[in-house]
């Protein structure tokens, strides 16, 4: 379980000189080092509260760190610049702040590219070069302004694994990750890591389980979140959007033709409307991926490593193409994919700079279902949690592109009786099957109401009734007493 | 302390000692494992008290019965025992008739006790616990109030009485005898020494057990075998039509092959009322003399499977009145309970097979209706999206590592749709379907997750089961007879 280094909020406030410097002389002012292009980062965030969506959010801040690597081109974390209202980067050994915005932001890998509003003060530091993959054992410094003090910290630390593991901002991705036996500590975040003077990784998170370790984003990283960007836009990580199944045993290795020779993975599961969709089948055997052999447990060999054969796609951005040479029905074909985006999946991923969308209906507070609201709810409904986990595997989101729940209940004389419905999904309004938000406000709030409206939901015994006449007042007194200003956000 | 013990025991000598019909029950209990169904738990001890009824029968709770391996009735000063079996047994209204397995020994120096009629709110019932000397202690408590309560199977109620007694804790179990004027009046299932109320099973459930019991074959409880949900939001009963005053249970769910659903009810039905005494829409009704119960009473507590219950409802703003032919409840197709029957398994090539059942789900612990695999709660949870083709949910449970299931290791509680691509409709259909090996040797299993189909060489799964019942395996598979 990594933790999040998340900025501490106002964590910078004691302040004392070590010691007394002298005042430095404008002429003999020294030549700019790597040190230098290495900046502060204060936050000023906004963070929506998904129980009250119609509220304006949590207000707080923190601080990070983020380094210069071109003009006009900070680098920094995803995590650090989240959610923010206001960003002001500090120059070492300077307490001017200058302010800057969110210019790429990649949350699947928590990297972001930041920029100032006027990069004049900063011409003439030093850009830091992204350099190559760090070797085992070998020594990296942390850079960076972590807690404890205002001024610039440098920690060294060794190259301790070099692993695939999870990025824990999103809470659901997972990348190449080189942990070192230094502690990254909050502030630290998106701060550079160096070796002979170039950057081998940005700090990123640490580990409660585990002291004096810290985790550090690779370069092989960094560079595809730089390459997607040039683009204009950032467009996520590609998957192939199947599922493997290993195929070790041999009776199934007969079943699918295939000699005993350790090669080849089973295609178990498709993504409706996945990249592979339409070309992929369930019960494909995989033999190679652009090229490289695919062993029995889904593992190809590139460049000497012995890697899960998912390291090609994570090289590859949307609109690159995936060469397979697969077996069907005993037939050895050709295959060839396009990778594009797939928006769906996000579902399972924390989202951020996002005002959570509702419909608020006689006293009924309607969602739709994301991580972000089951963080915020524990769900238990047996249904929910299933369509749920069923959402992009079983293609649930072609019928229903959200998930419309039922999450809060607001105390009236008309929501009284509504017993039993809190946490469950919708299906059906007034007989017509649910697709996503927008439709399902559209629906309730019609202009010629049936004399009940009647929401059905996933698994309940019988549907939830509203006399429509009674809609009107109630909405009206409810909003007023809870406090809600906006009666729907559907984006 | 000692006073009020002397005052009850002469106080029970007053009536025609009814103490002399009791008898200890003894009994082994053993289950099967939950994940391993071919062992056995380590056995338990249970004791209680039985009453000696005509006939040499006795009679005591399911509770002492149920997955008994061996049962024992011991005179009350514990000198003497005789094995018995079982005669007729419900779980559901936690009741049990036993008698000797052999001679009846030491019964015939009791005295027999006949079952009282029924008894009301208000009334003093006396209850009897032995104490190891042999001697027994009455003690009276009042009927508070009747309802309908469940003592054992999880979510069946049955008429008791709750009942204000201060009870010693000597006597172990709460399996104990209630009397009224020498004759027997109920059972004790429960008590609470906090609130010292008992739950007592009524006399109008236990002599309608013994009628049933009396010709040899256990008919058991009628059903009216639907779910109902109260009509108390006046949204909803708008919407119904339901007359704003008056009552009404809404039909959530009509089992298939249950009374109501022979009698043509459906799914959102109301029952306005049962054999003319109106339901109110919370489920509750007005007994002339038990004060207000449950509406299952009226069914359950009415008349016999066989009977008939006059049903009326309201369909479409419609109002209609339903002559009701009465069974007991169907089978779920996630049985609620298995009791004195072993649960079948079927093991080949180390895929061990077994029938989804709610003790397999109980298993997961406290939280098991969040621990429990979600596929399978689904089942529960909604079974008539599973019903079709289907007596019973086929679970693959888990995968024994052998040589024939490499690389299945981490595969478990898949719900099985067919194999050789025959429709799998409970276990002994499974076994069927693996009887016919296919002529390439390699049986083919469809399951509801990835990789959604499993391979088993037929040669190789044969070798494997030979080594399971060298290395103390009892046995590769316990079926049942299909109707």
């Amino acid at each position: 379980m990594t933790f999040l280094i998340k900025c501490f909020l106002f964590a910078l406030t004691a302040s004392f000189l070590p010691g007394q410097l002298k005042p430095e002389s404008p002429l003999n002012k020294p030549q700019p080092t790597l040190y230098d292009s290495v900046v502060k980062i204060e936050v000023a965030t906004q963070v929506p509260d998904y129980r009250t969506p119609w509220n304006s959010g949590r207000f707080s801040g923190g601080t990070g760190t983020g380094f210069i690597i071109g003009p006009n081109q900070i680098l920094t974390n995803a995590h650090v610049v989240s959610d923010n209202r206001r960003l002001m980067v500090t120059r070492r050994g300077s307490s001017q702040k200058h302010l800057a915005r969110v210019r790429h932001i990649a949350h699947d890998c928590d990297l972001a590219l930041i920029e100032l509003q006027d990069f004049r003060p900063f011409e003439g530091l030093p850009y830091l070069e992204i350099g190559g993959m760090p070797s085992l054992e070998s020594r990296v410094s942390a850079i960076g302004y972590p807690v404890g003090g205002e001024r610039l910290s440098v920690t060294q630390g060794v190259v301790s694994r070099i692993d695939f593991s999870s990025y824990s901002h999103s809470r659901a991705d997972s990348h190449l990750v080189i942990q070192i036996d230094a502690a990254i500590n909050p502030g630290n975040s998106g701060g550079p890591v160096v070796q002979d003077g170039k950057v081998v990784g940005v700090a990123f998170q640490g580990n409660t389980q585990a002291d004096n370790v810290g985790y550090i984003i690779p370069t092989p990283v960094v560079k595809r979140f730089l390459t997607d960007v040039t683009d204009g836009k950032y467009d996520h990580y590609m998957d192939l959007g199947i599922t493997p199944f290993p195929l070790f045993n041999p009776a199934m290795r007969r079943a699918y033709k295939l000699p005993a020779n350790g090669q080849g993975v089973l295609v178990a599961n498709v993504v409706p409307s996945g990249p592979a969709d339409g070309i992929l089948e369930r019960g494909d055997v995989l033999l190679s991926i652009d090229d490289n052999a695919i062993d029995s447990a889904g593992n190809i060999r590139i460049a000497g490593e012995f890697v899960d054969m998912n390291e090609i796609v994570e090289r590859k951005f949307a609109g690159d193409k995936v060469a397979f040479t697969l077996l069907r029905d005993g037939k050895e074909m050709k295959k060839e994919l396009t990778l594009k985006e797939f928006p769906y999946s996000r579902l399972y991923a924390i989202q951020y700079e996002k005002i959570p969308r509702y419909t608020f209906f006689a006293g009924l507070v309607f969602q739709p279902l994301d991580l972000n609201l089951f963080a915020t709810y524990k769900f238990d409904d047996r249904r929910l949690r299933q369509i749920f986990s069923d959402y992009v595997s079983k293609g649930i989101f072609n019928e229903m592109q959200d998930i419309v729940v039922l999450t809060r209940i607001e105390s009236d004389q008309l929501t009284s009786p509504m017993k039993g419905f809190q946490g469950k999904v919708v299906s059906k309004v007034n007989g017509t099957a649910i697709k996503d938000l927008h439709q399902f406000h559209e629906l309730l709030n019609a202009p010629n109401p049936p004399e009940y409206h009647v929401i059905e939901f996933n698994g309940a015994s019988r549907p939830l009734v509203i006399p429509s006449a009674k809609v009107p007042a109630a909405q009206e007194r409810i909003m007023t007493q809870v406090g809600i200003t906006k009666p729907a956000h559907l984006d | 302390m000692k006073t009020l013990l002397i005052f009850t025991l002469t106080l029970q000598a007053a009536f025609a000692a009814p103490k002399d019909s009791l008898v200890r029950v003894n009994s082994t209990i053993q289950t099967y494992s939950p994940s391993q169904p071919w062992e056995k738990t380590p056995p338990r001890k249970r004791s209680g008290l039985g009453t000696l009824l005509p006939d040499n029968k006795i009679l005591t709770t399911a509770a002492m019965a149920a997955d008994a391996i061996y049962l024992e009735l011991q005179s009350a000063d514990s000198t003497k025992n005789i094995p018995a079996k079982v005669v007729a047994i419900d779980y559901e209204a936690n009741l049990a008739l036993l008698t000797p397995s052999g001679e009846p020994g030491f019964l015939k120096d009791l005295k027999v006790s006949q079952p009282a009629g029924p008894s009301k709110p208000g009334e003093v019932i006396k209850i009897l616990q032995l104490e190891e000397n042999g001697d027994s202690l009455a003690t009276d408590g009042t009927i508070r109030s009747m309802d309908l309560i469940s003592t054992f199977v999880e979510g069946r109620f049955f008429l008791g009485y709750k009942l204000k007694a201060s009870l010693q804790t000597s006597g172990s179990s709460f399996t104990l005898p209630a009397f009224k004027g020498g004759k027997l009046a109920g059972i004790v299932t429960r008590y609470n020494s906090k609130d010292q109320i008992c739950d007592v099973i009524a006399a109008d459930i236990v002599n309608a057990f013994l009628k049933d019991a009396a010709d040899g074959s256990y008919a058991g409880f009628p059903s009216l075998g639907v779910a109902a949900s109260a009509t108390e939001d006046p949204h909803f009963r708008g919407w119904l039509k339901l007359p704003e005053d008056g009552g009404g249970v809404y039909l959530t769910r009509v089992a298939p092959g249950g009374s109501a659903d022979g009698a043509g009810l459906k799914k959102g039905d109301v029952i306005m009322s049962i054999n003319g005494l109106d339901i109110d829409r919370r489920g509750y009704f007005k007994h002339p003399d038990y004060g207000t119960l449950f509406w299952p009473h009226l069914v359950q507590g009415g008349s016999a499977t066989g009977g008939e219950v006059t049903v009326k409802i309201l369909r479409e703003g419609k109002s209609s009145d339903v002559k009701v032919t009465l069974k007991k409840a169907p089978a779920p197709l996630v049985p609620t309970y298995r009791y004195d029957e072993a649960p079948p398994f079927l093991i080949k090539g180390g895929l061990v097979f077994q029938e989804l059942s709610r003790a397999y789900l109980q298993a997961y612990g406290k939280e098991w209706t969040t621990r429990a695999p979600l596929n399978l709660l689904d089942v529960l949870s909604n079974p008539e999206d599973y019903e079709e083709g289907r007596n019973r949910v086929v679970v693959l449970t888990r995968v024994v590592a052998t040589e024939a299931t490499i690389g299945y290791d981490r595969i478990r509680n898949q719900i099985v749709k067919t194999a050789n691509g025959k429709p799998i409709a409970d276990l002994p259909s499974l076994a069927a379907a693996f009887a016919e090996a296919p002529e390439s040797g390699i049986h083919t299993i469809e399951t509801d997750a990835e990789p959604f189909e499993l391979f088993l060489d037929e040669k190789l799964s044969n070798q494997v089961d030979a080594q399971f019942l060298q290395r103390g395996l009892p046995s590769l598979k316990r079926l049942y007879e299909t109707k």
